[in-house]
């Protein structure tokens, strides 16, 4: 028989812990694989999959989260695979013994044992690999046909290579420990049971426990093998801090990002103006969601002027809460560098930010106190002392400037002092707000071209009804944002719900990762559940305890896992975070669940050792 | 009429082994009355641990019948044996089979708490248990931690947990030497003294001494009976 052929003959006879460990390592580097290339298209550069939609702030929430959650992604799955591999390996401590104790030498069992390793490896690293770009290139397909724009482009093979190096060598390294330390002891320490449970000292657990008899006979079952049960513990932490992100993180970025969303476009609110105005404005608006050119307009042609009659009519509509009648218009607006102070640098007491970058945006002029958007993100908002102020939108903050707020705008050839951003999807974040006043000065002229009304909610059918009356007869022409916002929303919300499905495919990897840890556990108890079943014990009493074993690892993987995914989620990804209590509860709702039905698994090999027969577990 | 502890008519137990079919007990016959203390011995594969294995509902008779007090053992489920067990019988396991991580104590104890004794309760047993066996100050210890000796003389206190009146005991002095072997021999000759059913698997001619009769086996087969 060929060098290869004992290993994998030896690998075919263990045939449920082999599969176990190859699957899970096959999933694992697919996952990987699939969410670092397929990262590349939707996070990294998120704008591929909005087709360049999304505003600047949008974007870095997106972008971020999906860096986080790559990295532990790649963290969780180089751990897995470790973990399985280790596992896998340390069961075969006492076969190591054996062959050690009939004579075989070290050099000759450590090689045996190092090719099931690298067989096991690089068929699983292999098939992961191909299987993670084939489910890129199905999703990307999946995802076109449902209304997404992700181009197909060439895969980046060097990411590839070293995810697949990187699985490799984790995997050996962490998986040649168990063989090697089999290797360094004598043939009867390993095959005493004593040499892998390390049972010498007394138990520093509960005696009685008061939790019952199951959790101490359980609690004592993990504790005995500490190694391994802190490797689970460490594995399932990450992998649930992943799961956290995904799903808390994802949960609170959508309704913070949908949040921003509706405060800046303003629910129950109707834009009225020229029909050019009205279909550029909504173009402006709908960009977020759905790339369009806009047209060219004269926004000064006097056909677009609403009058002030009309203005004070619709103010005395019973349902209209607020008037908001802007000015808008298309123009460059420049950078103009800024200087910090440094007073306790005396050799440089200054410094210049910034350059001379322009750029084309939307200049919206308003009226002060009449203003329907709640949309600052940064600074203060305009009062009525301020002439020469303006707030800019994010995109053209991030964008165009260093530090806006301590810089400048040259617009109309007039320097504006930037006191405030903005995240606003209206021409995608690049709008400047500025008195209206203001504008009418640079620009010589007077008047409003749009008009945006605020409508009390409880009489909005009827009061649309009324403005439409009151419009009748002029140019004008009404058009209810709610239907814009809620394509805001909606596409937020497909955008969050695909990017948070896909971290959750590592669950399935944690799932495996606890069954082959149960599965070691299992084997290393087989005996002892078997006296106890010899003395007593109902098979249902050996579930429990297994059970109990389980759970109290993903219960500690658990209180880490969820705390760390939370504290990254609020202190990295989204500081300012906007989560009603429904948002919480529906969060601890799927946590819970991913727990229990990680911990579900481990009923399966408890199930199994139950039906096996007492004599022969205990001859 | 005297009462029937045990009664095996033409069991037969096959195992299987791919191809291969190695007869562990063929066509045996047995009746172990109450009180009494019967021993068996033979030759490594005469089929000693298998009837043990059988009489306590550890295994099924591929053919054949027995009864446990009173109980048709092969026709129960998995659930009702594991009550029988705890009840009607005592284990004694030639290489101690004591669970680990569990104290002297604890394993003691473990029978009572299965029976859903309290723990206090159980606890309480479990104390007057070792001292009947010499180890109370040995109660707090792993199995790891004490002999071999101590640790069979712990799997007879847990036998006795639940006062079962069936004892089974596989070749207690299998692995100790002579002089421990010896504390094995007094604690079943004050166990037959209390009027415990004893079948014991042994080659310890100490013990055979002490039972009633003794069984010969060899083949799956009870080969000679002396009384």
């Amino acid at each position: 028989m060929s060098d290869l052929g004992f290993p994998i003959k030896d690998l075919a006879r263990r045939k449920f812990q082999t599969s176990l460990t190859i699957i899970g390592l096959t999933l694992s580097t697919a996952i990987t694989v699939f969410l670092v290339t397929f990262g590349e298209s939707l996070g990294f550069h998120v704008s591929l999959i909005t087709g360049g939609k999304l505003t600047t702030g949008f974007s870095y929430v997106f972008s971020l989260f999906i860096v986080i959650v790559g990295i532990l992604n790649f963290l969780a799955g180089v751990l897995v695979t470790s973990f399985l591999v280790s596992t896998n390996m340390h069961e075969r401590i006492q076969d190591i013994g054996i062959m050690k104790a009939t004579g075989c030498q070290a050099n000759s069992a450590l090689s045996y044992f190092f090719t099931e390793l690298s067989i096991m490896v690089f068929t699983s690293c292999t098939a992961g690999t191909l299987l993670g770009i084939l489910a890129r290139f199905v999703c990307i397909n999946v995802l076109n046909a449902l209304g997404f724009s992700i181009p197909q482009k060439p895969i980046n093979l060097w990411v590839v290579f070293l995810i697949f190096v990187a699985f490799i060598l984790a995997a050996h390294i962490l998986g040649a420990r168990p063989i090697m330390k089999a290797i360094k002891v004598k043939p009867a320490e390993a095959l005493s049971p004593l040499f892998s449970l390390g049972l010498i000292t007394a138990p520093k657990g509960p005696t009685s426990s008061k939790l019952g008899f199951n959790f101490k006979v359980a609690y004592r079952s993990i504790m005995r093998r500490k190694s391994a049960t802190y490797q689970a513990i460490i594995c399932l932490s990450v992998v649930l801090t992943l799961t956290t992100v995904a799903i808390a993180g994802g949960m609170i970025a959508n309704q913070t990002t949908q949040n921003y969303v509706e405060r800046a476009i303003c629910r129950d609110a109707v834009l009225i103006a020229h029909p050019d105005v009205k279909r550029q404005y909504e173009n402006f608006l709908s960009q977020f969601f759905e790339a369009k050119q806009p047209e060219k307009i004269n926004y000064i042609d006097p056909r677009y002027n609403i009058s002030e009659p009309l203005i004070s009519s619709l103010r005395t509509v019973q349902g209209v809460r607020r008037v908001d009648p802007r000015f808008v218009l298309e123009t460059t607006i420049k950078e103009v560098p800024g200087i910090i102070v440094n007073p306790e640098e005396p050799e440089q007491p200054y410094t210049i930010i910034g350059d001379n970058r322009y750029s084309e945006a939307l200049i919206v002029g308003i009226n002060l106190e009449g203003v329907i958007n709640d949309w600052l993100i940064e600074g203060r908002v305009l009062n009525n002392t301020d002439m020469y102020s303006v707030l800019i939108g994010d995109t053209l903050a991030y964008q165009n400037f260093d530090n806006a707020q301590k810089q400048s705008a040259l617009i109309f050839n007039k320097k504006f002092e930037i006191a405030g951003v903005c995240l606003d999807p209206l021409n995608n974040g690049d709008v400047v707000y500025m008195p209206i006043k203001a504008l009418y000065e640079s620009t010589e002229r007077s008047g409003y071209n749009l008009l945006l009304l605020k409508i009390d909610p409880l009489n909005y059918s009827k009061t649309i009804t009324e403005i439409k009356d009151k419009i009748s007869g002029t140019d004008l022409e009404i058009s209810e944002l709610n239907l814009i916002l809620d394509k805001h929303l909606n596409f937020l919300n497909r955008v969050w719900s695909l990017i948070m499905a896909l971290p959750l495919f590592s669950l399935a990897t944690a799932t495996l990762s606890l069954l082959s840890y149960m599965m070691l556990s299992i084997a290393g108890q087989q005996r002892e559940l078997g006296i106890m079943r010899a003395l007593g014990a109902k098979p249902r009493t050996i579930v429990k305890t297994i059970f109990l074993q389980a759970f109290l690892i993903v219960l500690a993987s658990g209180a880490i896992g969820i705390s760390v995914g939370f504290a990254i989620t609020w202190l990295f990804l989204i500081p300012e975070a906007v989560v009603s209590f429904l948002t919480l509860t529906t969060i601890m709702g799927w946590l819970l669940l991913a727990i229990v039905i990680i911990s579900l698994t481990s009923l399966y090999p408890a199930v199994r050792t139950t039906k096996k027969s007492i004599a022969q577990i205990i001859s | 009429m005297k009462e029937r502890s045990v009664f095996a008519s033409s069991l037969c137990k096959e195992y299987r082994i791919g191809d291969f079919v190695i007869e562990a007990l063929k066509d045996l016959d047995l009746e172990v009355i109450k009180g009494e203390f019967v021993s068996i011995y033979g030759p490594s594969g005469a089929g000693k641990t298998t009837l043990l294995n059988l009489i306590g509902g550890l295994d099924k008779p591929t053919s054949g019948k027995i009864i446990v007090f009173g109980h048709d053992v092969n026709t129960y489920d998995e659930d009702f044996l594991a009550t029988f067990r705890s009840t009607n019988i005592g284990f004694v396991f030639q290489s101690y089979n004591l669970i680990s991580t569990l104290t002297a104590l604890e394993n003691v104890a473990f029978p009572t708490e299965l029976a859903g004794w309290s723990g206090e309760r159980a606890q309480k047993r479990a104390k007057g248990l070792l001292k009947l066996v010499g180890l109370l100050h040995r109660a707090d210890h792993l199995p790891a931690q004490i002999s071999g000796g101590e640790q069979q003389r712990v799997a007879f206190a847990r036998a006795l947990a639940n006062n079962p009146p069936l004892i089974l005991v596989d070749e207690p002095t299998g692995n100790l030497d002579t002089e421990t072997g010896l504390e094995i021999v007094r604690i079943l000759e004050k166990l037959k003294a209390k009027g415990k059913t004893i079948i014991a698997a042994t080659h310890d001619e100490r013990i055979m001494g002490l039972a009633n009769r003794t069984l010969h086996m060899r083949n799956g087969r009870i080969v000679t009976a002396n009384e």
